[in-house]
């Protein structure tokens, strides 16, 4: 870097990309933010770097190689430096190749996407504070991390709008990257949020309960059922005859074609007698599962089929969360939960898969009713309820295109849910799974690293920013490190993810309530 | 009459016979050549200096022409310099563009432009040699003027200047920058020097590695100017780096010790992109090197000038055309 500041200076490309040349010696990074400065408009043009390579002034081929190798000779003979290279810093350099992200109009309040060519050979400098405030508009209300630049953070919140979370959110990356530490972050803002938004997590792995429990707004905003017995949480439990048949096909996504015709057999067996899918008890305890075959079911369905479904429904039954009485649910204390603007972490821990996407179902279908009913009711107080979103691991479970039938409510959230405030939180490793017409209902996506090129191929053609020269930057992704890729962001926002102990040890504590007013006073006020 | 036969073997079987082995031992200096063979011609190991010149120089010189209309020619000219002094550039220069119109009438105008003192004749045929050459030669004089004590000042090519060029002149420079402890040397990558018609220095290679080993520096004594004829330097053939891919020609003022010289010339072959070239006289290349854009650059210039005299643009057309690149041959 020069004394003035310069990176680089420009020389090629187009309106959407550009090249520069930077020192021999500049540890330019991926996914870096740079400012190229047009002195002729005063414009200031906003670059990412998507690509680093090597560049010299020699014009014979093979000039890199051969140096190379004479180096290398001189390893190999114990003699290193025996020919240095003579003014190295001039001879060869550093290209680097960029996209540009828009500029800023000269008076620095305005950002546009680029649609013009900034004047070549223009200084290429690092971006200062007032090129990036223009980002902090567009990041929202809920902050999970700060802006990024190659390897360092710079101080520019990143985050969401609350009211996108009815337009659904993707949180994609491989194990390891970062996912329930962002989880927890967006919980955390969404829970300092003043009740504006509702959040319905399901943690199938019960990694949530005491770390969410730590954040100081906890106690207020944040609510927590859980399948076993701990301290500071409410029993989980809900009712067959309040879930549908929906919900159990939905949970039992992976059965086979003869399992799901012995499914509507069992239902057009029971359906008139019991209120939802209360008929598993009654199923669960047959003794004589040949003798209910032989006089209750047609010859179509197998003996075998129907033993896999009775082994289904005992383990269902015996679930210390499912009841058979239908005054025991937490439907309806979750609902009021939410109405109120709270966290609801449903802790899943103690449950199999099927069970855990059962009652995610049955509860996100309330939900999406309850809201949907309160829009066609009572518009004002629709509007005066908080977004909610529905937060689901390996989302890929139920958005899937097998998995998309017409009694699956979370592609219908993913479809029809924004109408009504009612969001997807979809989590998973592997968005290749998911339905592309799904995934394209999802206007923000937080990309953490992704190995796999055929998920990164589907959110390049998927996400609402032009994702096509970042995929080495992609694959460079440390845990914690994300592209935040929205409507609202002029770009895919390269962040840093508050780490969830310091996103506690920053959140500011709740104020005090208000001491209740003596009763004179309070009947004096009246 | 007609042309007898010219066979590609029969150029091989000749060509066999010169660089085959052969009993024929000749030196010669091309067939324009007036040295004076009388080194051992024999191998021998290379110490290189312990540290560079105080300077080190490197001079060369740039030509292109800017447009040909057969009987008139506009030439660009240059001389690049370049001054190291521990091993980091302390002067470049690209040296000053000079144009030149070579042909039928010009003569005694360009004469009187390249002179500068040195009383050529009047007779004295003007071509781009004569230019490039001077403009060297003029660029090595500054660069001797300027040149400290000690320093090694390297020219691209032979000490054989020009023969149009006053030999007086030159020898003056050389001896008085000898007088003041100033090297010059030149270097050839390409040289004429031959023995037994064959490539003289490839046979030096081969008889080096076979004698000293692959990964020598090595320099061997060839001869020396004819003094009475031309300007007084010795001759000398050498490898200056362990991994050079050639040996080169070098040319020693008279009057320095040839082996202590070529020792400081090898200390700034090391390179690692031109083991075993000086990396000062690739500079001074890279500054005087006359490209595309340069020549284009200048008849830009002129052809501004011309537009303004009031010459008319298909006179240009006509007179300048690249006839040759606008009627392509048939494929």
């Amino acid at each position: 870097m020069t004394a003035l500041g310069t990176r680089g200076r420009l020389y090629g490309k187009n309106v959407l990309e550009g090249t520069f040349r930077a020192a021999p010696d500049d540890d330019l990074f991926l996914g870096e933010l740079l400012v190229a400065i047009d002195e002729a408009t005063g414009r200031r043009y906003l670059f990412r770097v998507v690509d680093v390579t090597y560049g010299h002034e020699h014009r014979e081929p093979g000039w890199a190689e051969r140096v190379a190798g004479t180096l290398l000779s001189d390893d190999a003979s114990d003699t290193p430096g025996a020919h240095p290279l003579y003014e190295q810093e001039r001879r060869t350099y550093r290209v680097a190749d960029c996209r540009c992200l828009g500029y800023l109009t000269p008076d620095g309040k305005v950002f546009r996407k680029p649609k013009s060519l900034p004047t070549q050979f223009s200084r290429v400098v690092s971006p200062e504070a007032t090129d990036l405030a223009f980002l902090e508009r567009s990041m929202g209300d809920l902050h999970v991390g700060v802006l990024r630049t190659g390897e360092t953070t710079v101080d520019v919140p990143v985050g969401i709008s609350g009211d996108s979370l009815a337009k659904h959110v993707g949180v994609f990356a491989t194990t390891g990257m970062g996912k329930s530490n962002l989880m927890m972050v967006l919980a955390g803002a969404a829970m300092q949020a003043g009740g504006r938004y509702g959040l319905l997590i399901v943690d199938p792995h019960g990694e949530y309960r005491t770390e969410l429990a730590r954040h100081p707004w906890a106690e207020r905003r944040l609510r927590t059922y859980s399948s076993v017995t701990a301290p500071g949480t409410s029993a989980l439990r809900v009712s067959l005859g309040e879930m549908t048949s929906d919900d159990l096909r939905t949970a039992t996504g992976d059965t086979s074609r003869a399992q799901t015709e012995a499914l509507f057999e069992l239902e057009r067996v029971y359906g008139n007698e019991f209120k939802g899918i209360s008929w598993l008890l009654p199923f669960s305890q047959l003794d004589d599962l040949v003798g209910f075959r032989e006089a209750e079911m047609s010859r179509s369905v197998a003996l075998s089929t129907l033993q896999v479904l009775q082994r289904r429904a005992r383990r269902i039954c015996a679930l210390d969360a499912i009841s058979a009485d239908g005054d025991v649910s937490v439907a309806s204390a979750v609902e009021r939960d939410l109405a109120e603007g709270k966290v609801v972490l449903i802790d899943a821990s103690g449950l199999g898969s099927t069970e855990e996407l059962l009652i995610a179902s049955f509860l996100t279908r309330r939900i999406l009713e309850a809201w949907q009913q309160a829009f066609l009711d009572d518009r004002d107080r629709h509007a005066g309820m908080p977004t909610v979103a529905i937060v689901l691991e390996e989302a890929q479970r139920v958005l899937s295109k097998a998995a998309d039938t017409d009694g699956n409510v979370f592609p219908r959230v993913a479809r029809e849910g924004r109408k009504f405030k009612v969001g997807l939180v979809a989590v998973t490793q592997q968005p290749k799974l998911v339905d592309p017409e799904l995934l394209s209902q999802f206007n923000t996506f937080f990309i953490l690293g992704l190995a796999d090129e055929r998920d990164r191929n589907i959110l390049r053609s998927s996400a609402k920013q032009d994702l096509s020269s970042l995929n080495t930057e992609i694959q460079t992704l440390m845990p914690g490190e994300c592209l935040l890729a929205g409507v609202d962001a002029p770009f895919a926002v390269p962040a840093s993810i508050h780490l969830w102990s310091d996103a506690l040890r920053s959140a500011t504590a709740p104020p005090e309530p208000r001491p209740t007013a003596a009763a004179n006073v309070a009947a004096m006020l009246d | 009459m007609p042309l007898g036969a010219a066979p590609l073997d029969d150029v091989a079987d000749r060509l066999a016979a010169i660089l085959g082995p052969s009993g024929n031992v000749t030196v010669a200096d091309g067939d324009d050549g007036d040295l004076i063979i009388d080194g051992d011609l024999v191998p021998r190991p290379l110490t290189v200096a312990s540290a560079p010149a105080p300077e080190v120089w490197a001079i060369d010189g740039g030509q292109a022409l800017v447009r040909d209309a057969r009987c008139l020619q506009i030439y660009v000219v240059r001389a690049g310099r370049c001054c190291f002094v521990d091993r980091v550039a302390t002067v470049e220069e690209e040296g000053d563009l000079r144009a030149h119109l070579v042909g039928t009438g010009q003569r005694g105008i360009e004469l009187a432009r390249v002179d500068g003192g040195l009383r050529l004749p009047a007779n004295t045929a003007i071509d781009i040699n004569l230019l490039r050459e001077r403009v060297e030669w003029d660029g090595i004089e500054r660069t001797l003027q300027q040149a400290s004590t000690g320093a090694l000042v390297l020219v691209d090519g032979d000490l054989r200047p020009d023969p149009r060029l006053p030999l007086e002149w030159v020898t003056e420079l050389l001896a008085d920058a000898t007088a003041r402890g100033i090297s010059v040397v030149g270097v050839t990558k390409h040289t004429s020097l031959s023995r037994g018609g064959a490539p003289l220095i490839g046979q030096l290679e081969r008889e080096a590695d076979a004698a000293l080993g692959a990964r020598t520096r090595w320099w061997a004594p060839v001869g020396r100017s004819a003094a009475e004829r031309g300007v007084p330097f010795t001759v000398v053939a050498a490898r200056l780096d362990p991994d050079a891919a050639y040996s080169f020609r070098l040319d020693v003022a008279a009057g320095i010790d040839p082996e202590v010289a070529i020792a400081q010339v090898a200390c700034v072959s090391d390179d690692a992109a031109f083991p075993g070239y000086p990396y000062p006289l690739t500079v001074a290349d890279r500054l005087a090197a006359c490209p595309p854009w340069l020549r284009e650059d200048a008849w830009m210039t002129i052809e501004e000038h011309l537009r303004l005299a009031g010459v008319p643009g298909d006179v240009l057309h006509r007179a300048f055309d690249d006839r040759h690149r606008s009627m392509e041959r048939a494929s």
